[in-house]
């Protein structure tokens, strides 16, 4: 190779670094602009809740509090009748994460047999299934009520924790199709080497589909986090308030509202819920190739 | 200034009050009783009559602990209302040790859909609040109870309480809710505005007219609206434009509209339409975009209008928002004809339900939030105006200007006003939510149909539902 | 073929068949008992209650009265609000469900690059859905849509010059301030995507790319195909949830104005919890379901045209 020709080509590469780097800079520009423009609204959530009361509504237009103030969280805190965040934050917790769990693993189970077991009347169960989905749930709401009092359950978390371990219709669709998206020839191998539809599923199936389980976790656990109308009308003692009921309970349009404090403790529900976020993302890795079956 | 925790000087006020209610309230050492003895009156050969009579017997006894009571309380409002209402709970429990209260309390929509299911599962709260509007159908299921037995036996003392007052929560002639507050329509004005338009406070028994010509003024002056906020045709001021002519809405039965002529409402409507092409008034458009706004952003706060009309217990609200350099003053209502437009109307109730598994130790607190200084102190008047004549004498001193000039405009109410209508009929909810607004209100005020379009199809739909009722 | 034993080949087969058919059901029937199990306990006997509520006048106080079709009579020839949730419904389902998909499907895309600060943008981009229906989200979006110079859209068109728009007030426009609200919660659907994306094997676009595909060849002819499971599930139950749209319609608008944005689902709530008519409400649920029945039954149709499993076959059909 010429001298000329390796320069060219060097020339060639370092222009196609820059071009690169180029990309990237134009990639996370844009990427970052857009992100506020989305986040705009939480932003100024987030900086209402540091303003004074009396500047929230005439600032409005303002993304920077003249003043910064944690009067509002300290206030929101607190709570009312002497039960404090705390304690909607524990409830909310527990109730979130075994709401996830039940969720999940019933779930899980519950789409393998639609998936990847050929039963009889696997088609007819999977419509009913799908049209539970299509009922607004708002006609449920007063017969499953009363079916709940009659079993003496009313002020209690179970009407709201034991459905839950009976399969989520929603959760189970979206990891049928992931489980559909694993070759049967994965199936069928395993199946020749004596294992059983149990150990397939346990061994096999549960690895291939950790996205689908991980995604299926981040939406329980905040679905359940800032679900709010099965806690309005089963919880009654104040004491079992999640933070989404509490956070409600404090707003009355029609009688004035302490929005600071509303501000304050919504940005910090915020929080679990992307700490949630943030720890399971790193479980949404490429999934494993699956290419060496095939052919 | 957050409006929710209670301060020391509300502290240092509830202490004095306390003190100077603690002779109202009594001691709990033993007392002389009067025992209800059966007595044998009569002895004939035939048949032996006993009757109950009553034996005045002293009798120094210390009467047992009664069994441990767990009730539970339901009302809706914000988180000022419930610090406030969470504060008298405790002071009822400090007083009756044996009344533990469970409470809950939501949102207006929430505690509805609330409330609703629980009455559907059988498992309502033994007190309850109550709305004017809502009352009427919740007694015809039977969801409620009647109270009058304790008026009777004096666990509710209404001997501070104007009977008037107490109409309002009866129905077929029986009590079913305990008055929480008065209040009633009012025109806000603001008066530093108005007296930088170079104008005059209106008349109390001024009429439409003025009120549309103040408008121009204001406009013509100042620029900014004469009036802003709730809609002139609001479901309210539709009945109080009757009123005012001495006629009420709804027939003697509920079941049909009780007046013949739509004149009164086509005029109010086109005056409206006057006012809006103006620029006097805001239109109902440009409200709707401000829909769900806060009162820190509303007209009257941040000065875009010297008037809105608005419930009196607003006042406190509206004034707290708008600054204490502010000057607002409460006029009734303006006049469609010659009787006064506004009437007392209970604010919200206490009710009873059917599930109350206490309602005598229900009773004891409606009482008491009725007649205690103390517990009122706290309260300070969120609920409306108190009823019992010696509660509002008691917190005269107590009062910042937004209140006193809420007591004010009361007492004036009071001494000048329409008599209260009896409660909206069962089926009005519907009508007013799918008729009144979606084919009647909005169209008009949104120009697509004309004054007298509206009312023809509202009188017929109106009258279909109220009759099916 | 080797014969192994006597039997012919055919009855063995059937003698297997029937045994591995026996063996299926029982372990398919154990896999499925949890959520068979809830809905029997559970949701059959809700489901049941509304259905026969349809056909009565229930005020959730007084017991159930029997009124026939009356219901559904009253619902498709006199009453005009209903018509009009059902068009503020279709045309939300129509122009929601489409943007918010194909947002989503982009931004998954985009953060599917492997570049530096992804995990912050992934949770950025989320986070508008985790505010989800929240008071706090209500008051922020009408804000940011509000009347003269309070909300941010305004102030941007006033400073370009651009008259103010009252969106919120606007019959043509209200509708728009909830669309742009699915719009900017794409959360849920890009997540869903990310996680099919993931499931894509790098291999394949490797192969590709030493055949000479290009991005765009890249894109149709294995991301879309691949992706294609997810794609439907995520059309499905947009499709769905779009019908059955009423939180953020409940709090932000109303309804109003003059019910251009009463959905479906809002003026069911009302009618069923303000004015007590329950058996009119479940009426109307009745009535949503057989439509999105419909709509899904197609949807699920078409997909054998273009839903590609690796596992191959469909469920139902």
């Amino acid at each position: 190779m010429s001298a000329a020709e390796t320069g060219k080509r060097s020339a060639r590469r370092l222009s196609k670094k820059t071009k690169e780097r180029i990309k990237a800079v134009v990639y996370h520009v844009m990427v970052t602009s857009s992100c506020f423009i989305m986040l705009y609204p939480i932003f100024w959530m987030v900086a209402s809740s540091l303003k004074e009361t009396s500047e929230i509504w005439t600032r409005a237009s303002s993304l920077i509090p003249s003043k910064v103030t944690f009067q509002h969280y300290i206030e929101g805190w607190a709570g009312f009748g002497n039960i404090t965040f705390a304690t909607f934050y524990k409830n909310s917790l527990i109730y979130a994460s075994v709401a996830t769990i039940a969720s999940v693993a019933s779930s899980a189970c519950v789409a393998y047999a639609f998936a990847k077991i050929r039963f009889a009347g696997r088609g007819f169960w999977f419509s009913v299934m799908l049209l539970t989905l299509m009922l607004p749930g708002q006609v449920l709401m007063i017969p499953q009520y009363i079916v709940f009092s009659k079993l003496g359950w009313i002020n209690t978390y179970r009407p709201l924790l034991i459905p839950r371990f009976f399969g989520n219709a929603f959760f189970i669709f979206l990891i049928v199709q992931f489980m559909r998206g694993i070759p049967n020839e994965l199936d069928e191998a395993a199946e020749i080497d004596g294992c059983s539809k149990i150990g397939i599923f346990f061994k096999i199936i549960l690895p291939l589909i950790q996205p689908a389980l991980i995604t299926a976790a981040i939406f329980s656990f905040y679905w359940t986090w800032e679900d709010f109308m099965g806690p309005l009308i089963y919880l009654q003692n104040p004491h079992l308030y999640t933070v989404s009921l509490a956070i409600r309970s404090y707003s009355d349009p029609s009688t004035g509202t302490d929005w600071g404090s509303i501000f304050a403790m919504s940005t910090l529900s915020l929080v679990p819920v992307f700490i949630v976020f943030i720890a399971f993302q790193r479980y949404l890795v490429q999934g494993i190739s699956t290419t060496g079956i095939r052919g | 200034m957050s409006d929710t925790k209670l301060s020391r000087r509300d502290f240092l006020r509830i202490g004095a009050l306390t003190a100077a209610g603690a002779a109202l309230v009594g001691c709990t050492a033993p007392t002389p009783q009067v025992i209800k003895e059966t007595v044998v009156v009569e002895k004939t050969v035939e048949r032996t009559v006993e009757v109950e009579k009553e034996v005045e017997k002293v009798v120094e006894v210390t009467p047992p602990p009664p069994e441990p009571v767990e009730m539970r309380i339901a009302w809706w409002g914000g988180d000022a209302r419930a610090t406030k209402t969470i504060a008298v709970i405790q002071m009822f429990q400090d007083m009756y040790p044996y009344i533990t209260i469970l409470y809950e309390f939501a949102g207006w929509d929430d505690y509805w859909t609330r409330l609703g299911t629980q009455a559907a599962g059988g498992n309502l709260p033994d007190v309850m609040q109550h709305d004017y509007e809502r009352i009427t159908k919740w007694v015809a299921d039977g969801l409620l109870v009647p109270l009058d037995a304790y008026v009777d036996s004096g666990v509710l003392d209404f001997s501070n309480v104007a009977e008037a007052t107490l109409k309002g929560g009866k129905i077929g002639g029986k009590l079913y809710g305990v008055p929480l507050g008065i209040n009633s329509l009012d025109m806000d004005i603001a008066v530093d505005l108005l007296e930088e338009a170079g104008l005059e406070l209106p008349a109390p028994d001024w009429t439409w007219a003025d009120f549309e010509q103040l408008c121009y003024a204001i406009h013509d002056s100042l620029g900014i609206w004469g009036y802003a906020g709730n809609s002139l045709f609001h479901d309210h001021m539709w009945k109080q434009i009757h009123i005012s002519k001495g006629l009420w809405v709804f027939s003697e039965d509920g079941k049909s509209l009780g007046y013949d002529d739509d004149q009164i409402s086509i005029d109010h409507l086109y005056m409206i339409l006057r006012l809006y092409k103006a620029g006097a008034v805001q239109t109902l458009e440009e409200a709707v975009a401000r829909q769900g706004e806060s009162v820190e952003q509303s007209p009257m706060v941040v000065r875009e209008t010297v008037m809105g009309f608005s419930w009196s217990n607003f006042i406190v609200t509206t004034w707290s928002a708008a600054g204490k350099d502010r000057r607002f003053k409460l006029v009734p209502i303006p006049r469609s004809g010659d009787k006064p437009a506004i009437y007392v109307k209970p604010s919200m109730f206490f009710s009873i339900t059917k599930d109350a598994r206490y309602p005598k130790e229900g009773a004891m607190f409606i009482d008491f939030f009725t007649n205690s200084i103390p517990a009122n102190a706290i309260l300070m008047a969120d609920r409306g105006v108190p009823i019992a004549s010696h509660v509002k004498e008691g917190m005269k001193g107590f009062l910042s200007p937004a209140q006193a000039e809420m007591f004010a405009y009361m007492a004036q109410v009071e001494a000048d006003c329409s008599p209260t209508p009896p409660p909206d009929p069962a089926r009005w909810a519907d009508v007013r939510n799918n008729v009144f607004y979606p084919e009647f209100h909005d169209p008009v005020l949104y120009g697509l149909i004309t004054p007298e379009e509206g009312a023809a199809t509202f009188r017929k739909k109106a009258n279909e539902i109220l009759a099916s009722g | 073929m080797v014969q192994t034993n006597s039997v012919p080949s055919a009855s063995r087969r059937r003698i297997k068949t029937g045994r591995i058919q026996r063996q299926n059901n029982l372990i398919g029937y154990l896999f499925l008992s949890p959520w068979l199990v809830g809905f029997f306990l559970f949701t059959l006997l809700p489901i049941l209650a509304s259905l026969v509520l349809a056909f009565t006048d229930y005020d959730l106080f007084t017991p159930p009265q029997w009124i026939g079709l009356n219901n559904f009579k009253r619902m498709f020839f006199e009453d005009g609000r209903y018509w009009r949730s059902v068009r503020a419904t279709f045309y939300y389902v129509f122009t929601a469900v489409p943007l918010r998909l194909v947002v989503a499907l982009a931004v998954a895309m985009l953060l599917n690059q492997g570049r530096r600060l992804v995990s912050v943008y992934r949770a950025a981009y989320y986070a508008p859905s985790i505010l989800g229906g929240s008071v706090a989200v209500a008051v922020m979006w009408r804000q940011v849509w509000g009347g003269r110079n309070l909300g941010l859209i305004n102030f941007i068109l006033q400073s370009l010059g651009l008259p103010y728009v009252n969106w919120l007030a606007n019959p043509r426009t209200a509708i728009w301030t909830l669309i742009t609200l699915a719009a900017w919660q794409f959360g849920s659907p890009m997540l869903i995507f990310l996680a099919g994306l993931k499931q894509i094997p790098v291999e394949l676009y490797e192969a590709a790319a030493i055949d000479g595909a290009g991005g765009w060849g890249r894109f149709t002819r294995i991301t879309l195909p691949m992706l294609s499971p997810v794609i439907f599930f995520n059309l499905v139950m947009q499709m769905i949830s779009g019908f059955l749209v009423f939180t953020q319609a409940y709090l932000v608008t109303g309804g109003r104005p003059l019910d251009t944005t009463l959905f479906y689902a809002l003026y069911l709530y009302l009618r069923a919890f303000e004015v007590h008519e329950m058996g009119y409400g479940s009426a109307m649920a009745w009535v949503l379901l057989g439509v999105i029945a419909i709509f899904t039954a197609l949807l699920f149709r078409s997909s054998s045209a273009w839903v590609y499993y690796e596992s191959g076959g469909g469920i139902g059909g």
